[in-house]
């Protein structure tokens, strides 16, 4: 493994940078409550390639949505462990977030220069919550449906924008296919390139500007 | 050991577990194969007991997991011959019912509406009753059903 490896990187040079990153002093007075980001990035990948895994059996038409969850669950091999993976993970994902944003403010890490770096975070935190609103209609089963009816109807309440906002993210005047559609394309393909981008700036920052020291 | 040697054995050895995991995903990939369930014949009515016109609604029972099912299915002579109903709507597998005085199959749930012989004329159903087969044999009607 390791023999392959060099021969591979000899040509590539992908560890030296990684190096830097990876093999870095960190400072004193650090403890486990400094790992709860790193738990929910890795909670965030779990999501994700079980969310790929699962794009492969789940049809996101108003007809199939809900027998192709069925069939997931019920025939596929693994597909309920899939299934379950995939909503566990999203779950302790904003658990895990909500976590790591406590020790990053009562560690006081959020003060300058990381003010920015607390944009990104919260940006992810907005982010995930979004990812896990719009996944949550993806069975479309009547807990699905009308959790959405409830949830899009609050844009509506927004001053003077509300129906206009409303007719935006639903597509129509009511939760239908279109907004299934819509919901399927955010929650698989906008959402997680923003989440990809937000979590490289908010590494890229981690790395520029190391880890605050402890308290 | 060094601790630093000891948690890069540890990581790696994460790593090579993780890597059994290939199995489950591959086996997730591999399609399924429908096991195509077969028709299962039940007597429903002798051939004498027919209606000339119109629908008869006939009840039967069957056993699945230890448990006494009891079913309906409807018989009706339309105009190319007897066939069988399933009164399963199509929209979400509510049990319809013949109305007499409306000349339809009513759906209690989302108000879907069908015709004698099966066809949507009303509400959200995407496709007509299911038509299930029949045989006769000495004088006995028999309709399959898939259980």
């Amino acid at each position: 493994m390791g023999k392959v490896f060099d021969w591979l990187d000899s040509r590539f040079g992908i560890k030296e940078p990684h190096k830097r990153f990876l093999q870095r002093p960190i400072p004193q007075g650090l403890n486990y409550s400094y790992c709860l980001g790193g738990a929910a990035f890795t909670l965030f990948l779990i999501s994700a390639v079980t969310g790929l895994f699962l794009s492969i059996y789940y049809v996101p038409s108003e007809t199939e949505a809900f027998r192709s969850i069925v069939r997931i669950n019920d025939e596929i091999r693994f597909g309920r462990l899939m299934r379950g993976l995939h909503k566990w993970s999203a779950n302790l994902l904003i658990v895990f977030i909500i976590l790591h944003t406590l020790r990053v403010f009562i560690s006081r890490a959020y003060r300058p220069p990381r003010e920015l770096n607390w944009i990104a975070g919260s940006l992810t935190f907005v982010n995930a919550l979004a990812s896990g609103f719009t996944g949550y209609l993806l069975p479309w089963d009547q807990k699905a449906y009308w959790a959405t009816v409830v949830g899009t109807s609050m844009a509506g309440t927004v001053p003077f924008i509300g129906r206009g906002l409303l007719f935006l993210v639903r597509g129509g005047p009511d939760v239908d296919g279109i907004t299934l559609i819509r919901f399927y394309s955010l929650h698989i393909l906008f959402l997680p390139l923003f989440m990809s981008i937000l979590l490289w700036a908010h590494f890229h920052m981690v790395k520029k500007q190391g880890i605050s020291g402890g308290l | 050991m060094k601790r630093r040697e000891f948690l890069k054995r540890v990581a790696k050895s994460f790593f090579l577990l993780l890597s059994i995991s290939i199995v489950p995903l591959i086996s997730y990939l591999y399609p399924y194969r429908k096991k195509e369930k077969t028709f299962k014949y039940f007597p429903v009515t002798e051939e004498e007991e027919l209606p000339e016109r119109g629908l008869k609604r006939v009840d039967l029972f069957y056993e699945r997991d230890g448990r006494r099912i009891s079913s309906n299915v409807y018989l009706v002579q339309s105009s190319k011959g007897l066939i069988a109903l399933s009164p399963v709507c199509t929209h979400l597998g509510c049990i319809v019912k013949w109305s007499d005085t409306k000349r339809e199959f009513l759906c209690p749930c989302h108000g879907g509406r069908y015709d004698i012989e099966g066809r949507v004329v009303g509400g959200p159903p995407p496709a007509p009753l299911t038509r299930l087969p029949i045989e006769m044999r000495e004088g006995i009607v028999y309709v399959g059903l898939k259980v």
